[in-house]
């Protein structure tokens, strides 16, 4: 490892092999594992680019056969031809616009309390608890909501439960440990001196908090926010399993709905031609939402950093 | 027997009945090639939803007989142009010989029946419904049991995805060429369905006979008469009940002895109760002859 440490400083006058202080097995060793995790880190990109590449080429037809009229309107009844996509983004619109409601206050709130306010001792209960509830298999998730949530949300609006709502209630909670997480982060790389400097001018410990910490912070927050969106628009199984999969807008938030994702899901095992088609132009339309929001994160660390 | 509705049954396509003309007019030309009586290995190609039963009837023929039978499901249309043209002895289907395939000069046999149950929750006071009112409901121009007698309840649909046979047959049987209403919850299973109904007061389902009462499920549904005959075995087998199918087995003149046996096996007594648990009705003794 010293060797590294050693002949940075001269590389750039003299040839490498001769500066390095090692034996060659040595030398050899470290350049194999140098090529090794690059050859790690480069799969990354190849699979992200070979997935994108025959997602799009399967896709293709949407253009000529489908036709982008068809494609981006609201009907979506593949059986006989017509294939619009329009209900099903604005179904999954209305889904993660309605988790972030929820789940980001409740994962900034769990945030400000884990780092600004428990104890020691509060955190050790709270902290492996918001780890698990990542780790908790999203048909879980599901199921759950199928079970529990779904027959309350048919108590209080008289229908069936599946819907916008029961959606809501499920995707908040999955969405809490991303936020959570990130928020965390935001908040520990604000340097302690900025709350001391807060409290020594006679702030209280909310005053510290909401208008020191959080706006120090904001541009983390953000960037958990979306990430926590991108998990939201993701989603599917478990919002398979309890938006009621009915390709419309919705008459209520009680009233079943479907989304990209999930409509994915369900036609993938017996669509063919045109129909399967359709379902990859969807996958694409996924994933320029995703790669947006991964953009919208990256512009905002640059911003956070400079 | 189901005819006189009007729901399209499923058309062979002008080239595949030239196909299936062209290579049973082979067949008579050269008798001794067909592979109905060249090995002791019996093909069953057709309906994936009489796989079950063709399979398990498989199963024990082999156990009995030492003679396997391959079954294969690609669909009632394809294995009945399969027997046509004699690459398979048998063909399964879950619907009847339309216009054209009748002049194919095959032989229907009945093996069971399939009942299609219209459930909805037990605390709905409805008991019957026209099959009328049924595809009104299902296309969602009646939308409140008040206007098919019940209480004033808004009707929540609950229908399958499009995978699904049950669908299919619902769709065929009931709505002809109407539409299903799209605002209808859309489940990915027989058992979700039930259960869905089983705990929501203004919903209707539509599942097969076999699973209205479940042993596994804790909760129950309520199956409704359609044109005021009770869904039970005997007016399933009797065509009474209107949303029901026969699955039945085709064959091209006299089969096989091999493949009348086999025939004989589905047919007989002990697979009654195999035929069941796979949530079927078998054809009774004094309807088959028919």
């Amino acid at each position: 490892m010293n060797s590294t440490d050693t002949q940075r400083p001269e590389t750039a006058s003299r040839p490498k092999r001769e500066l390095a202080l090692v034996s060659r097995s040595t030398y050899l060793k470290e350049r194999a594992l140098q090529y090794l995790f690059f050859a790690c880190a480069f799969l990354a990109v190849v699979t992200v680019v070979l997935i994108f590449a025959f997602t799009m080429l399967q896709a293709a037809p949407v253009f000529t056969d489908i036709g982008l009229a068809n494609f981006f309107s609201l009907d979506w009844a593949p059986t006989e031809g017509r294939f619009g996509i329009l209900s099903l983004a604005a179904g999954s619109a209305l889904v993660t616009a309605g988790a972030l409601v929820l789940g980001v206050p409740l994962g900034v709130g769990t945030a400000v309390y884990l780092t600004e306010i428990a104890s020691a001792r509060v955190r050790a209960i709270i902290s492996p608890a918001v780890d698990l509830l990542a780790g908790i298999p999203s048909i879980i998730y599901g199921f759950f909501g199928m079970v529990i949530i779904r027959p309350f949300v048919a108590e209080i609006s008289g229908g069936l439960g599946f819907g916008a709502l029961t959606a809501w209630l499920v995707l908040a909670i999955m969405i809490v440990p991303t936020i959570t997480t990130l928020t965390i982060d935001a908040l520990r790389s604000i340097p302690m001196g900025i709350r001391e400097a807060g409290f020594a001018m006679g702030a209280t410990k909310w005053q510290v908090i909401y208008k020191v910490v959080l706006p120090a912070a904001r541009f983390g927050i953000v960037d958990a926010i979306v990430l926590g969106m991108g998990r939201a628009i993701g989603e599917t199984m478990a919002v398979l399993m309890v938006v009621g999969n009915a390709p419309v807008i919705p008459d209520s938030v009680a009233s079943p709905i479907s989304t990209l994702t999930s409509q994915i899901a369900l036609d993938m095992s017996y669509s063919s031609g045109l129909h399967r088609t359709a379902l990859f132009g969807m996958g694409v339309v996924l994933f320029i939402i995703s790669a947006s929001l991964v953009g919208i994160v990256r512009m905002l660390s640059k911003k956070r950093k400079g | 027997m189901r005819t006189t509705r009007g729901c399209g049954d499923v058309a062979l396509t002008r080239r595949g009945l030239l196909a299936a003309v062209l290579a049973s007019a082979s067949l008579t030309l050269l008798p001794g090639c067909s592979a109905a009586e060249s090995s002791e290995q019996i093909t069953v190609a057709g309906s994936t939803t009489c796989l079950p039963i063709a399979e398990i009837a498989a199963e024990g023929f082999k156990e009995e007989t030492g003679v396997s039978v391959l079954v294969s499901g690609l669909g009632s249309s394809a294995g009945i142009e399969a027997v046509s043209n004699g690459t398979a002895h048998i063909a399964s289907s879950s619907r009847g010989l339309n216009v054209e395939e009748q002049k194919l000069g095959l032989t229907t046999i009945p093996i069971a029946h399939d009942g299609i149950a219209v459930i909805v929750n037990e605390a709905n006071p409805v008991d019957n419904l026209s099959v009328e009112d049924l595809c009104a409901i299902y296309t969602g121009e009646i939308s409140n049991w008040s206007e098919v007698g019940g209480p004033e309840m808004d009707i929540q649909l609950v229908n399958r995805d499009e995978a699904s046979g049950t669908r299919e047959a619902f769709r065929t049987i009931v709505m002809g060429d109407a539409h299903f209403d799209r605002r209808a919850a859309v489940l990915p299973g027989t058992g979700q369905v039930r259960d869905v109904v089983s705990r929501s007061e203004g919903a209707i389902g539509y599942i097969s006979m076999g699973f209205v009462d479940s042993k596994y499920a804790t909760t129950t549904v309520k199956a409704l008469s359609v044109n005021h005959v009770e869904p039970s075995e005997k007016t399933i087998a009797s065509g009474g009940y209107p949303v029901s199918r026969d699955l039945y087995f085709f064959v091209k003149g006299e089969p096989a002895p091999s493949a009348a046996a086999y025939i004989d096996y589905v047919l007989s007594e002990r697979m009654d109760d195999m035929i069941r648990e796979a949530g079927f009705i078998p054809v009774a003794r004094s309807v088959s002859e028919s």
